[in-house]
């Protein structure tokens, strides 16, 4: 007996008449189901008089901290008569993982109103025309004008427009446990020298046999390696890095060799955690174990590792942290020169060239940058105050550690930022990867670096 | 394809024995019995090599405090309900339902007819398309994937469950099409002819008569998709960037890298859940891929 | 082949035909032009540019050549990673997918041989699994802590506990990418076996022939076709495996692991140097070619 129609069951009803249809018609059904709902747009709307904006934050100590602001904020504008709401987007990721991401977002038009990010990455997205122009907002601000000049100069870029409001200023130092430091004998006066320096961690280093220092460096640390690891040592060199009046980098000098050499001498020695740095996410094993056990007692640092990294709230918490641990000055590098901090930026808030209601976004970041709102939040991240008249308000008046920080601020040296930062940094991150995994010394590390970020920035940024 | 189907229909007609043997006597010599339990013992060996990992998955899913490594599990559904019950995991699985069927249903309804007019249109240069497509699945994503991304911020469709679901569907449509032209090839022109004689248009004999036939290969191309896009990291990482539009791909991904934070258990049932659905298109299909004769569907 | 003849029935459907044609085929036709081929000839105009996301480059991308070229083909840091996608495709891909597939393959065409229907799907597990849930499985074998199944295995021969993934990297993901690929071998060589004649492994085994001397003499020259490709399909997949690799060390430690997939997303998307990434796509894809078409001629030489 023949069969006629050998897949006339059931499940082929889906390619009789009937079933065609409403496959199609299913098909059209997604198609226009996903076409309406393709996922939130980038900024703001304003309906019925109510200004909405949207503010995005990426790590859960600021995301904690603007939940509790914002509706102070909303109060605030509604006791002027202005109604805005803010919509915060709260999507934790890394450094690494925001900055592609905010990037992929301001290219295609979809990011939010408000940024909030480091000092360090504004000048890649104020170049590409991401952000919005400030310059005439700050003028017209009273408050701009109690902002330390060394914030400001950071905050100045290459093409000479301001981009961003900071309300943070964090001082880089090396921070250490004073409480281990102590407990091996080994004296905890500020060292003058690196050589000082490296003398007491070699003593260190016996006694435990571990690494005894971490300092950002290799790829897997990403931005850091540049930012909080080998910009604030050439920093302080006295070399120019970056000459902001041509607006050129000097990829070769006595200090920056001078830089690469103290890598290697580091790893020659090792007193740094080689394997943990080349590994992913090198923060963890050494900041947030290592240093909290007390195995690797000193570590590059920001402000910030009062709160975000070492506070009771923070990533890895130390007990008692204002008595364990305490900071010294980077020492200095090359004769003649000082021991010294740098000061930089903390974070800031940027505002999208393309948002539709910049005067609320303007005026939200100033609000988050005056009084209480910024108290709050430099205690809850771990910042010095970057104006003045911050010192006496609460909570922020009980943080020795930070009033502390705030007033170095004024003897800090700044740290160079321009265009093509962001290709420094790679150029730095690759070279110091070499010093780690041996593939070479000081000297060749830091040829290698000068080739490599000539050839990234292009001849127009580069000095002859 | 016919190589699934190789292998399934082996086991089923699996020849006796007998004729091999070496020698009058009964049984196998003793060295035939140390060449199998040998060839045993590899067989086993490779099939424990591939299970073992997953040993892990499986123990921890169903662990209520599941680590990262492999312990005795303190059994419990708990990680499941969790995985429903929270505020963003049941969405990682909605959109990756919605991203895989949209872009199978889009790529089948094109391959269909595609297929249709490349196996029963005789056109100059068909060979050349057969082969140009062909030579396009030689391109590996991540050497396009730069320039798509730019390509889809131009027309807007980036961040969108429709820009990802248009791309997934054209990168399986090369496949698809020779996989269908081949179901459709093995329909002889007489079924359709018959359904023109009874009057019916050419659109309408495709819907009748071919459609209907094209059930094995609808059902490979349908599972081939389905897998090749549910699995899929590298595109929805670079094309989206709303957590609300994550699949369970990249949920899982930022799941796993988040430091001390990392649920195990939790992480562990969402790799489970994340199995489930291609293990159940396969279970549905698998008739499908199975049935591979054609001949009693003309009528004597 | 009935004849029917209806003329006019007949004429109208060759006239049908070509209006049909574009509407059956078009939307297939767009949808790859659109969205497969024309991203591959844009990377290759993008790999002439400075292309960039971030710095004063990004708003105004300037065409420079074969600049891009030139500085991946004297990084070391490129080249590395070419070289270490050439290990990696070598002996995941054309030794051990291979090597195993077909052990796999040969075991389960005994007849004698029960439970095959077992020990298949067990093999065909990890190709079916999501690349991240493959990679999530193996994070646990591979786990550095005394506990991880790899640790305890070794534990029983008596050796320390290692960290895998940051003591032999290339290794692992070999190794993952070996196991993940062991059924395809497995299918395609099971339908190549099947087509060797059984009566021409009978002869020569009556001939005296050893197991080992039938399989060389008498299988592998017949299944040349399908081994050549075979190793081409799966070349061109391990050359862009990404997910599988990322998830587990994101190219690390340091770049031990970055293969050229990870570093044209790595520069392209993290540095955000889009004309540099695409030129690197281009030397991917350039490679690719050679590749096949190197396979295509040996394929030939032996057929």
């Amino acid at each position: 007996m023949k069969r006629t129609r050998p897949f006339a069951a059931a499940p082929s009803a889906a390619f009789t008449r009937r079933g065609f249809l409403g496959f199609a018609g299913g098909v059209a059904a997604t198609t226009l189901l996903t076409a309406c709902s393709s996922g939130p747009s980038g900024s703001s709307a304003s309906s019925g008089g109510t200004t909405t904006i949207k503010i995005v934050e990426y790590q859960q100590a600021r995301a904690d901290i603007m939940k509790k602001l914002i509706p102070q904020f909303e109060k605030d504008m509604a006791a002027q008569g202005k109604k805005i709401k803010v919509d915060l987007i709260a999507d934790i990721l890394t450094d690494a993982q925001f900055k592609t991401k905010i990037t992929q977002q301001f290219h295609s038009g979809t990011a939010p109103d408000l940024i909030d990010t480091g000092a360090t990455n504004i000048a890649g997205y104020a170049g590409a025309g991401y952000l919005l122009e400030l310059d005439d907002a700050l003028h017209e601000w009273s408050g701009w004008k109690t902002f330390y000049p060394t914030v400001k100069k950071v905050m100045k870029q290459p093409d000479g427009h301001y981009y961003a409001i900071p309300h943070e200023a964090s001082v880089q130092s090396l921070f250490y446990r004073k409480d281990v430091l102590e407990s091996m004998g080994i004296s905890t006066s500020q060292p003058k020298t690196w050589d000082e320096l490296i003398g007491r961690l070699k003593k260190v280093t016996v006694k435990t046999g571990e690494p005894s220092i971490v300092i950002p460096a290799g790829t897997a640390w990403g931005g850091g390696t540049w930012s909080e690891g080998f910009l604030p040592i050439v920093a302080g060199t006295g070399s120019t890095f970056y000459d902001a009046k041509t607006g050129k980098w000097k990829v070769e000098s006595k200090g920056l060799t001078a830089t690469f050499e103290l890598y290697s001498e580091l790893v020659d020695n090792k007193l740094l955690p080689v394997q943990d740095l080349l590994n992913p996410n090198p923060w963890e094993p050494t900041k947030y174990v290592d240093f909290v056990k007390g195995t690797l007692p000193v570590s590059a640092q920001g402000t910030w590792g009062w709160r975000y990294d070492w506070g009771p709230d923070g990533a890895a918490p130390i007990k008692d942290v204002q008595e364990k641990v305490a900071t010294w000055d980077y020492p200095s590098l090359i004769d003649g020169t000082e021991p010294y901090s740098v000061g930089g930026g903390g974070y800031v808030y940027a505002v999208n060239a393309k948002s539709k209601s910049p005067d609320a976004a303007i005026a939200f970041a100033q609000w988050l940058a005056s009084g209480k709102p910024l108290a709050r939040q430099l205690v809850k991240t771990g910042a010095a105050a970057p104006r003045s008249g911050i010192s006496g308000i609460e909570p922020y008046k009980s943080e020795p550690t930070l009033l502390d920080a705030e007033a170095k601020l004024k003897t800090s040296v700044p740290a160079p930022v321009g265009d093509g930062a962001d290709q420094v940094s790679q150029a730095v991150q690759d070279a110091t990867e070499k010093i780690l995994t041996g593939d070479a010394n000081g000297k060749q590390a830091a040829k290698s670096f000068a080739a490599d970020a000539a050839s990234l920035l292009g001849n127009s940024l580069v000095a002859q | 394809m016919s190589t699934t189907i190789a292998f399934e229909s082996r086991e089923e007609t699996e020849r006796t024995q007998g004729s091999r043997s070496p020698g009058p006597h009964r049984g196998l010599a003793p060295f035939v019995v140390v060449q199998r339990t040998l060839q045993y013992i590899l067989i086993v060996l490779l099939a424990l090599f591939c299970l073992i990992p997953f040993a892990w998955l499986v123990l921890s899913a169903v662990d209520a405090h599941a680590g990262p490594t492999v312990q005795m599990p303190t059994l419990s559904l708990d990680n499941f309900v969790r995985f429903f019950t929270s505020a963003d995991t049941p969405r990682l699985l909605v959109n990756s339902l919605i991203i895989s069927v949209g872009a199978t249903a889009l790529n089948l309804a094109l391959g269909m007819i595609g297929a249709y007019a490349l196996s029963r249109f005789r056109f100059r240069g068909r060979t050349t398309f057969m082969f140009a497509i062909l030579l396009v699945r030689v391109i590996p994503p991540p050497a396009t994937i730069v320039a798509l991304y730019l390509m889809l911020v131009q027309m807007h469709l980036d961040d969108s469950y429709l820009g990802l679901i248009l791309v997934e569907a054209a990168a399986s449509l090369p496949v698809t099409l020779w996989l269908l032209k081949g179901t459709v090839d093995a329909v002889p022109q007489d079924v359709e002819e018959a359904a023109w004689m009874d009057g019916c248009s050419r659109l309408g004999g495709m819907r009748r008569v071919i459609f209907p036939l094209m059930g094995p290969g609808l059902g490979a191309a349908a599972m081939l998709t389905f897998m090749s896009v549910w699995g899929d990291f590298l595109t929805p990482l670079v094309l989206l960037q709303s957590p609300d539009l994550y699949p369970l791909s990249i949920g899982l991904f930022r799941a796993f890298s988040a430091f001390n934070q990392v649920d195990w258990g939790v992480l562990a049932a969402s790799a489970v859940i994340y199995m489930v659905p291609p293990a159940v298109l396969y279970m549905v299909l698998r008739k499908y891929l199975l049935k591979s004769s054609l001949g009693g569907a003309l009528k004597g | 082949m009935t004849t029917l003849s209806v003329p006019s029935a007949r004429k109208r459907r060759r006239l049908q035909r070509r209006g049909l044609l574009p509407l059956l085929l078009g939307p297939s036709v767009l949808l790859i032009a659109l969205f497969v081929i024309a991203p591959a000839v844009y990377s290759l105009y993008l790999g002439f540019t400075n292309t960039q996301l971030t710095g004063f480059a990004a708003r105004d991308p300037k065409f420079v050549g074969i600049d891009n070229y030139t500085y991946l083909l004297s990084s070391p840091d490129f080249l590395g990673s070419l070289g270490r996608t050439g290990v990696f495709v070598l002996f995941s891909a054309i030794i051990g997918q291979t090597v195993l597939g077909m052990l796999a393959a040969l075991l389960l065409s005994r007849k004698w041989m029960r439970g095959k229907g077992l020990f298949g799907a067990a093999v065909l597990l990890p190709m079916v699994v999501p690349e991240v849930v493959a990679s999530l499985a193996w994070a646990s074998v591979l786990s550095p802590r005394a506990d991880g199944t790899l640790n305890r295995l070794i534990d029983l021969l008596g050796a320390q506990p290692v960290a895998w993934l940051q003591a032999a990297p290339m290794v692992c993901i070999i190794v993952v990418n070996v196991w993940r690929g062991i059924a395809f071998a497995m299918i395609m060589f099971q339908a190549a076996l099947e087509d060797v004649p059984e009566e021409l492994i009978e002869a020569s085994r009556i001939d005296g022939a050893s197991a080992r001397q039938v399989f060389t003499n008498v299988t592998l020259p017949l299944i040349r076709g399908p081994v050549f490709l075979y190793l081409l399909l799966t070349t061109i997949t391990t050359v862009g495996v990404f997910g599988l690799v990322y998830f587990l060390t994101q190219g690390g430690p340091g770049s031990s692991t970055q293969l050229v997939s990870i570093y044209i997303f790595e520069h392209a998307f993290e540095y955000s140097q889009i004309g540099l990434g695409s030129a690197a796509s281009v030397v991917l894809l350039v490679v690719l070619l050679v590749l096949g078409l190197t396979y295509v001629r040996l394929a030939k030489v032996e057929v």
